[in-house]
């Protein structure tokens, strides 16, 4: 491989990371080539000795993700870094992917639990306030016939239940992203004896 | 020698020749491949971790060959941290070569 195609293949390979810092990377490696060749090696020969490009931009894509997911802590970034870390070869995909899958199933059946009886919370809300004006054409649960106050109060207590379920959902959800994280991390470091 | 190790050790030889002195990145990856047998590409994205991670800072310098090189310095946090992991690592090989000359006195 030459430098122009070893280059061009790291440039390539580098399409996830910004340009400003693509840029950066690219120079340092032409540098290393400018010095080789003074040093009176072959392209070749520099090339060879460098590895293959594609892994090399794999390590600073994953240390990239890793560092993106966690200033920014958005769910696009964290599977970017997951994925990026999969892609090192280091994790067998099932293993990781596996529970990281079941462990979102699980938070959104929470979430559609939550909103579930939130909706629920606000439509006994509604019945209750409509049914007194509307009763004719509404077929409510009996409750409501008999004592509309009542269940004016059970759907506010409802909704509010509903709220606080969702309010709790968002804090697990939040553990469980940091934890993933420091799992990958902690992975890391056993693996490669990073410091991530 | 397996591969995971050495890029262990890496941190520290690289912090430890900085210790010393500003290097330019060819610099360190020459010293080390002479050294340690490892695919020289690897160790760019090394650097880039540690300075990411603030141990050293970089800089450009005229040479009177070529180009303008980027030399590495080492951070007073590079400094503690280098001392810490060279502890780490004296520690660690003292260890291995008790088990390995089957000292009674450890046990």
């Amino acid at each position: 491989m030459r430098k122009a195609e070893f280059l061009n293949t790291l440039e390539q390979s580098l399409s996830n990371i910004s340009v400003e810092e693509r840029n950066e990377i690219l120079y340092d490696y032409e540098e290393h080539f400018q010095m080789g060749l003074e040093q009176g090696k072959t392209e070749e020969e520099i090339a060879a000795s460098l590895g293959d490009p594609k892994n090399l931009a794999k390590e600073f894509t994953v240390g990239h993700a890793l560092k993106r997911a966690e200033t920014d802590t958005s769910t696009t970034n964290v599977l970017r870094a997951v994925f990026a870390t999969i892609s090192l070869g280091f994790f067998n995909v099932i293993f990781i992917l596996g529970p990281f899958l079941a462990l979102v199933g699980i938070l959104t059946a929470l979430f559609a639990a939550a909103f579930g009886i939130t909706i629920s919370g606000v439509a006994m809300f509604g019945g209750s306030i409509l049914f007194p004006f509307f009763g004719w054409s509404m077929h409510l649960p009996f409750s409501i016939h008999m004592n509309p106050l009542a269940t004016f109060f059970a759907a506010i207590g409802t909704t509010a239940l509903g709220i606080l379920f969702i309010i709790g959902n968002c804090y697990l959800s939040m553990y469980f992203y940091k934890a993933t994280l420091q799992y990958i991390k902690l992975n890391l470091r056993i693996i490669t004896g990073r410091r991530v | 020698m397996n591969i995971q190790f050495k890029k262990g050790v890496l941190e520290l030889c690289v912090l430890a020749m900085l210790d010393r002195k500003d290097c330019y990145g060819y610099e360190l990856v020459n010293e080390i491949s002479k050294n340690i047998a490892i695919s020289e590409g690897t160790i760019y994205p090394l650097l880039r971790r540690l300075k990411e991670e603030g141990y050293f800072i970089t800089y450009l310098q005229e040479s009177q060959e070529g180009p303008p090189r980027k030399y590495y310095r080492l951070t007073p946090l590079g400094k503690k941290t280098k001392e810490e992991l060279l502890m780490e690592w004296f520690r660690f090989v003292k260890g291995i070569n008790h088990i390995l000359e089957g000292d009674e006195e450890l046990a």
